[in-house]
């Protein structure tokens, strides 16, 4: 059988590779965070995999993206190397950003990655900045900013809307909605519960995705971006979706429905959708992706294993790169 | 008892179309007027409780607050509003489980805020249960563009019974798509798109079309079935259906420009035009890729599967809004006992 999807086999191997890479990244972070081997918080980004990968197969370096407090997903995403990150969560200075970030911090901006960010909604005036920066540079790199449903309703959300409305900026607002702020239902804490709707009011476009399908994102967000590199300007793009974990590691989550977990990771699980559909089009082998599956095991443990070897910074460190040059 | 149900799904018209023209986008506090606007009719009509679908969209908070601020006010003019126990996933899945509950519990008619998708997946439900649409989706081919507050009034005259069923109902068309042992309908068209896979479903790359079936066309049409309704129009009743087989534009000179989604006009290669016959068994001019039902690609199928295309008559019921308004009229329905001189001077063909 020819291959149906709208991504070469090579493409498709890769993608499965993002997202798993994701997935372990985050089940190890559970468990060591756990034990307390890791400093500060961690929140954690999987069961959401399809969203931040479906999004980021379209970008290059140049194009920059804002992410949030739950960043990882969207950091692995967009590039930056694996075992920096593991070394930064775990404080050291072999991190991403010598250690002194932690989880909340991560950044990389030769990969166009512009920060996870601790503060909700803190990400969208920053992409606008860089958007604004491509539109005036004359190249056609695009920003992207992502946050949830609890930080929608952060005025610096909506003030970044409105300004890239009105300066028709090539920014892509991706909601990941996973259905509590926190602990908070959306459907208790938001007022206008559609996010297109509040797109409309800006007069930007907004569409709805099923954030679990990594085909639906990546064909959705691929015309997005496409279109905003042409001109188009800003649109939004709600991708509704699994958060298999709490807000934060160590959250009882008392507020789920019981047996929702279990649901979720049975039916939900946006790795086994994407699983299933290119094994059942024969164009990925169940082989070809256990092998990805062992390649992403020893990645992960060799990041765990590298960050806990890594010194820590020292006190000389603590005043270099509080500023960074663009 | 009389039970109407109302299914309004916040996650309908919220797709792609939004992005590749310029679909419109009902926002969530309109789809609860809308549904405000039913009831009104509903209970004018003598409706005395309506099941709604549970969803966490924003339309049950709203509609709740209203109900009971007017109910505060004195002004309250509602049937009973009971929701289903389902749970909810926030997917097109909510409309289905609404539709079957509500079936299952004899419920006169389901009122269904959507366009074609979501008119479509209501029916594949609902059994024998009649629907009416209000139209409020992306392509709008089925539901007729209408006030809801008249037919919130129709289906009220038609399930209390004010309004004689072969006046109060329609018969429609559908069509049945198969692959292997999986089924699905369209209601309004089959498009068979050439790419094997769903992605954001809806459909807009002209050159991968290669067929189209349709229940119906109008010329004034819009979605898939516009392009029937400007080259060989066919309309609700007949028993027939349309094939037109569609070619990429580069390869005919036979070319339609059609109104293929709101904002979206594109030129299509056309290439043979036949009728469809009811219950005849047609195949897709191609061994593999996907199939459109009503605007959104659902279904795949490659050379190794067994597919087919179906057209039904008389499959399903629709109320006949404007049927039961023309009897409502001729008949005196809406005027009150009070108002009876008002109904004596139709009668006598008298007004002033």
């Amino acid at each position: 059988m020819s291959n149906p999807f709208p991504l070469d086999k090579g493409k498709l191997l890769h993608a499965y590779r993002q997202m798993k890479t994701i997935r372990e990244f985050e089940e190890r972070l559970h468990v060591d965070f756990g034990r307390g081997d890791i400093p500060g918080f961690v929140h954690l980004y999987a069961g959401e995999e399809a969203s931040g990968v479906g999004i980021m197969m379209h970008l290059e370096d140049h194009d920059r993206i804002a992410s949030t407090h739950r960043g990882h997903g969207h950091c692995i995403a967009k590039g930056v190397d694996v075992k920096g990150m593991m070394a930064e969560i775990y404080g050291k200075s072999t991190g991403s950003c010598a250690g002194k970030g932690g989880s909340m911090h991560i950044a990389d901006l030769s990969k166009g990655m512009m920060g996870a960010n601790g503060i909700l909604g803190a990400g969208a005036p920053l992409i606008c900045g860089a958007a604004l920066a491509a539109q005036k540079l004359g190249h056609d790199g695009v920003g992207i900013t992502f946050f949830g449903d609890g930080a929608s309703n952060q005025g610096t959300v909506l003030e970044s809307m409105n300004l890239a409305a009105i300066w028709n900026l090539p920014v892509l607002f991706v909601v990941e909605n996973n259905g509590y702020a926190e602990a908070t239902s959306v459907d208790y804490a938001v007022a206008s519960d559609s996010f297109v709707d509040r797109a409309a009011g800006f007069g930007m476009p907004g569409i709805t995705v099923d954030g679990t399908d990594f085909f639906a994102v990546y064909e959705a967000a691929g015309e997005i971006i496409k279109r905003a590199r042409e001109g188009a300007g800003p649109t939004l793009l709600e991708c509704k979706m699994i958060r298999f974990f709490g807000h934060f590691e160590g959250d009882a989550q008392t507020y789920r429905a019981p047996g929702e977990n279990t649901e979720n990771r049975k039916n939900r699980d946006c790795l086994k959708i994407f699983r299933t559909k290119v094994t059942e089009a024969g164009v990925l082998s169940e082989k070809e992706l256990n092998t990805i599956d062992d390649e992403v095991m020893i990645l992960i443990d060799e990041a765990v294993e590298e960050a806990q070897a890594a010194p820590l910074p020292t006190l000389e460190d603590l005043t270099k790169d509080v500023y960074v040059s663009y | 008892m009389s039970k109407v149900g109302i299914i309004a799904n916040p996650v309908s018209a919220r797709d792609i179309r939004r992005i590749i023209s310029h679909a419109g986008n009902l926002p969530i506090n309109d789809r609860a007027n809308i549904v405000l606007r039913i009831l009104t009719g509903l209970y004018t009509t003598g409706v005395e409780e309506v099941l709604v679908m549970p969803e966490l969209g924003g339309i049950r908070a709203q509609l709740l607050r209203t109900i009971e601020r007017e109910s505060k006010m004195g002004t309250f003019r509602f049937p009973k509003v009971t929701y289903l126990d389902m749970p909810v996933t926030g997917t097109a899945e909510d409309s289905v489980e609404a539709a079957r509950q509500m079936h299952d519990q004899d419920v006169g008619a389901i009122v269904v805020l959507g366009g074609d998708g979501t008119s479509r997946v209501v029916v594949s439900a609902c059994g024998n249960t009649p629907v009416a649409g209000v139209s409020t989706g992306t392509n709008n081919a089925f539901p007729e563009l209408r006030e809801p507050t008249v037919t919130g009034l129709a289906v009220g005259l038609a399930v209390t019974g004010q309004v004689p069923s072969k006046y109060a109902f329609s018969f429609n068309k559908r069509l049945e798509v198969r692959v292997n042992d999986k089924r699905e309908i369209a209601l309004v068209d089959v498009c068979v798109v050439a790419e094997r896979y769903i992605g954001a479903r809806a459909i807009w790359k002209t050159d991968n079309f290669r067929d189209l079936f349709v229940t119906f066309g109008r010329p004034d049409g819009i979605g898939m079935s516009s392009v029937v309704g400007l080259l060989a129009p066919l309309d609700r009743e007949t028993p027939e259906g349309r094939r037109v087989q569609l070619v990429p534009v580069g390869e005919t000179e036979n070319r339609l420009s059609a109104p293929i989604a709101p904002g979206l006009i594109e030129d299509i290669g056309i290439g043979v035009v036949e009728t469809m016959k009811p219950n005849q068994l047609y195949q897709p001019s191609v061994s593999e890729g996907s199939f459109a039902l009503d605007g959104e690609r659902e279904l795949t199928f490659s050379e190794t599967d067994d597919v087919s295309i179906r057209l039904q008559i008389d499959a399903f019921r629709t109320i006949n809004v404007l049927d039961c308004m023309t009897y409502s009229a001729k008949h005196g329905l809406l005027t009150s006992k009070a108002n009876n001189r008002l109904a004596r001077l139709i009668k006598n063909g008298r007004t002033s």
